[in-house]
């Protein structure tokens, strides 16, 4: 199992970085599948906060599970998401994207699994440098082996 | 558009969480983990049928899509949900919220909510707190 020091030192661990732009095709497909019409005026269905900051700050949710060297793809749990939009994400509007792991926790349960704990920050900006909007998500994983 | 303290939103509820959708969320997010797709391995994980696990995204989506039917498109400034229980395949699952503050800045007004998501048989599989703008007139458009 990694050991706490391991996973302690991911702190302050930083993604590449780059850009992101939503495209119609893949917002007009997410937003059917939340049970939803699209929304208007090329507006962005919100759920994109997931998945848009982790492919534009260059990584991926397997690439965050293999940071974390993940026990396997469903030994990782979701504690929460705070998501906060400073203006609505649009279609055909490219992002600039940065981010890290801001926390770790671990936790030992006894006769149980460990768990180690990251919360992950990553913040959408527009061209001119303006703030978007933050995506900050903190997720478990369940480690099972002593 | 006004709000009180006390406030319920209307409710949105969905009948059906559907499978195919969750495949095609899986696929956009690039999501590996077979739970949300495989009902094989939902069979062997010892979820009764195979059921697959609902996408977490796709249940807060959900608390999304009762918002914006309540005060428009533009009107979510934070959302902070917490996950208490899983939602499977076919659950009907309802969205509801309660308006907790109201206050104005900058001009704006804002509503803070305790919102939820609750599967049918009464389970509370999402909960927390967001912060709606509120429109100067009713919600434009509506997320059926």
């Amino acid at each position: 199992m990694i050991s706490k020091a391991e996973m302690q030192a991911l702190v302050g661990h930083t993604f590449p970085g780059g850009s992101c732009e939503i495209e119609h095709w893949e917002n007009f497909l997410l937003t059917e599948a939340t049970g939803s019409e699209p929304l208007p005026d090329d507006l962005v269905h919100p759920i994109h906060l997931f998945h848009v900051p982790i492919a534009g700050v260059g990584t991926s949710i397997a690439e965050l599970f293999s940071l974390a060297q993940a026990d396997s793809d469903a030994s990782v749990t979701i504690d929460y998401y705070d998501w906060e939009f400073a203006t609505p994400l649009r279609e055909g509007v490219r992002y600039s994207v940065t981010g890290g792991v801001t926390e770790h926790e671990r936790k030992l349960v006894e006769n149980g699994p460990t768990v180690d704990s990251l919360t992950f920050r990553i913040e959408l900006f527009e061209e001119a440098g303006e703030f978007a909007a933050r995506a900050t998500f903190r997720w478990h994983f369940w480690r099972f082996e002593r | 558009m006004k709000a009180t303290v006390g406030e319920a939103i209307p409710d949105w509820s969905l009948d059906r969480v559907s499978p195919e959708r969750m495949r095609t969320a899986a696929a956009i997010f690039r999501d590996p983990n077979p739970i949300h797709w495989d009902p094989e391995f939902a069979r062997e994980r010892g979820l009764e049928g195979g059921r697959v696990v609902n996408q977490t995204p796709l249940n807060v989506a959900y608390v999304v899509n009762m918002l914006i039917a309540w005060a428009g498109s533009t009107c979510i400034r934070r959302l902070r949900l917490e996950f208490p229980a899983p939602v499977f395949d076919e659950d009907r699952v309802v969205a509801g919220g309660r308006v907790k503050t109201v206050s104005n800045e900058r001009g704006i007004e804002l509503a803070e909510c305790d919102v939820w998501l609750d599967r049918d048989d009464g389970t509370r599989a999402v909960a927390g707190v967001a912060l709606v703008a509120l429109p100067e007139s009713g919600p434009s458009d509506v997320a059926r």
